[in-house]
């Protein structure tokens, strides 16, 4: 049942208590979204009956093609900045040039996937938490379940699969964006002509770089949907309660795709 | 064998007990109106009902279910029974009026979708609403959400319905419109209602029996005739507050 009862606990004795009965719950709080991750994956054998198909074909526009704006901007000024940072750096050098290896290494190593995971995290996984959040706090998700229906069936998997679909075609436009963006900089502002600075960028990247880049946004697309969908669900007390699941998704998903993003590294790379 | 039945059904909520050991029994074809004041614990009740809040002591049985232990399709099927409708609607504001209504038609049975929406505009025409039925929530009135709300609840024609303050926020004439409804379900298809109100000309007009709900316990059930005869002091407390005398005034009112 996604429907809980709100929570209430003694006040604790000591500054002790107190933290460790916050520990105990961010844990039950972990439990409860990998419960619900594991819910929507079994449930995504659904995605292509007649209403689940809509919907999660609808979530893929609000993710993918709402999103482009601002990822278009936010990729190419990083590919202009990696490429100004390091380009400025390697003319000490006289080795201007392999700012194309520089640019997209970073790029489709780890920065593509880091920035569009923030981009989308703070935009559709804050959009997720306030609409399941107002949901929840209007007895919506009550009605539905009253009704049988299951709100992970009918909300969680559409969105889970529109995100990990979604987040790697996403990643590979911020990826390509961002190359162009290094190559204006580069042609424009230290002087490497375009077709160096592209023969550049593609000698040295190798496949498994946009493998890595690309498992890296499918997970953490999925990391988004599960925090947010979670932290909606959570959400009580009205109208703040809602913003306080906004502001935790958003909190939640940085900090997650931190570490996750650390962690893929390492297992791929060391 | 009684439709609805709690057995020393106890609940605290945010530290605070709402329910303490209540025992109510509903039988089946009966409109049962639950009065209380507010916080006394009527909307708790009837969540209870349909398991969207578990007893910490105590169990509820609907028929030979008990609905208070029950768990994934058990729970599903035991739902099927009900209709809910939520004291502020509940409805999804991304889908239109007739989405709404339909829903429950596309998810739960194999009707087709221009049959299901045909349908859904069938009940909201019978609740006048039949212009709306392109519109959003959001465009719409209170109590015409919760008109909507109701042709929702009744869609599947279940065998159980539960009103959560049907009529606050609606103006005389449709609160009784929606009055006539709730007695027309029962009379004509047998349906068991239970409402939790507070407009007591409302249950007075539609109850088989009246139960009021104080401090977590029932204090008094009664047929409507009865209960405004009631000496209890609360039962006295409600019929006052809303001009309605032990004298008969009631009763004057309706013969009017």
């Amino acid at each position: 049942m996604i429907t809980r009862e709100p929570d209430y606990f003694e006040p604790p004795l000591n500054p002790f208590g107190q933290f460790g009965r916050k520990i105990l719950l961010n844990c039950r709080g972990a439990g409860r979204a990998l419960l619900l991750l594991g819910e929507a994956i079994l449930l995504a054998r659904y995605v292509f009956s007649r209403r689940n198909r809509h919907e999660t074909l609808y979530q893929m526009f609000v993710t993918g093609i709402k999103s482009l704006g601002v990822i278009t901007v936010v990729g190419m000024f990083t590919g202009m900045i990696l490429a100004l940072q390091t380009g400025l750096e390697l003319r000490r050098f006289g080795q201007e040039v392999n700012i194309g290896t520089a640019v997209t290494v970073s790029l489709v190593r780890e920065m593509g996937p880091f920035m569009t995971a923030l981009i989308i995290a703070a935009s559709v996984g804050s959009a997720i938490a306030a609409q399941l959040g107002t949901m929840v706090v209007s007895d919506e998700i009550a009605a539905l379940e009253v009704m049988s229906i299951n709100p992970v069936r009918m909300l969680v998997m559409p969105r889970l699969v529109a995100l990990a679909v979604m987040m790697p075609i996403l990643t590979v436009y911020t990826n390509v964006i961002g190359v162009v963006g290094g190559a204006l900089v580069g042609w424009t502002q230290l002087g490497v002509s375009m077709r160096a600075y592209f023969d550049n960028a593609i000698q040295y990247v190798e496949n498994k770089d946009l493998y890595v880049g690309l498992f890296k946004s499918f997970v953490f697309g999925i990391v988004i949907n599960t925090v947010a969908c979670h932290q909606g669900f959570a959400a009580s007390e009205g109208a703040v309660g809602v913003g306080q699941a906004t502001r935790r998704t958003v909190i939640i998903s940085f900090l997650t795709i931190l570490v996750l993003g650390y962690m893929i590294t390492r297992f791929f790379y060391v | 064998m009684s439709l609805i039945r709690f057995e020393q059904v106890s609940k605290t909520l945010g530290g605070r007990p709402v329910l303490r050991g209540l025992n109510l029994t509903i039988e089946k074809g009966e409109t049962f109106v639950l009065l209380g004041a507010s916080g006394s614990g009527k909307s708790v009740t009837l969540k209870h009902m349909v398991r969207l809040l578990t007893p910490d002591q105590g169990r509820v049985w609907i028929g030979e279910d008990c609905v208070s232990e029950a768990r994934g399709r058990e729970l599903e099927r035991i739902r099927r029974r009900f209709g809910y409708l939520f004291q502020n609607a509940a409805l999804l504001q991304w889908m239109t009026v007739e989405e709404n209504v339909a829903l429950p038609l596309l998810e739960k049975t194999t009707m087709a979708e221009a049959e299901a929406l045909a349908e859904a505009r069938r009940r909201l025409a019978v609740l006048g609403l039949e212009d709306a039925a392109q519109k959003y929530p959001a465009d719409l009135s209170g109590g015409m959400q919760k008109r909507v709300g109701l042709a929702r609840a009744i869609v599947m024609n279940p065998e159980i319905i539960l009103y959560d303050e049907p009529t606050s926020g609606l103006d005389p004439v449709t609160s009784r419109t929606i009055d006539r409804l709730i007695e027309d379900l029962r009379q004509r298809l047998g349906v068991t209602s239970v409402v939790v109100t507070h407009d007591l000309h409302s249950a007075l007009a539609i109850a088989t029996r009246i139960g009021v709900i104080h401090e977590g316990r029932i204090v008094e059930i009664a047929p409507p005739k009865e209960f405004v005869r009631s000496r209890h002091p609360i039962v006295q407390d409600f019929l006052e507050a809303q001009y309605i005398t032990r004298r008969g005034a009631w009763e004057e009112t309706k013969s009017s």
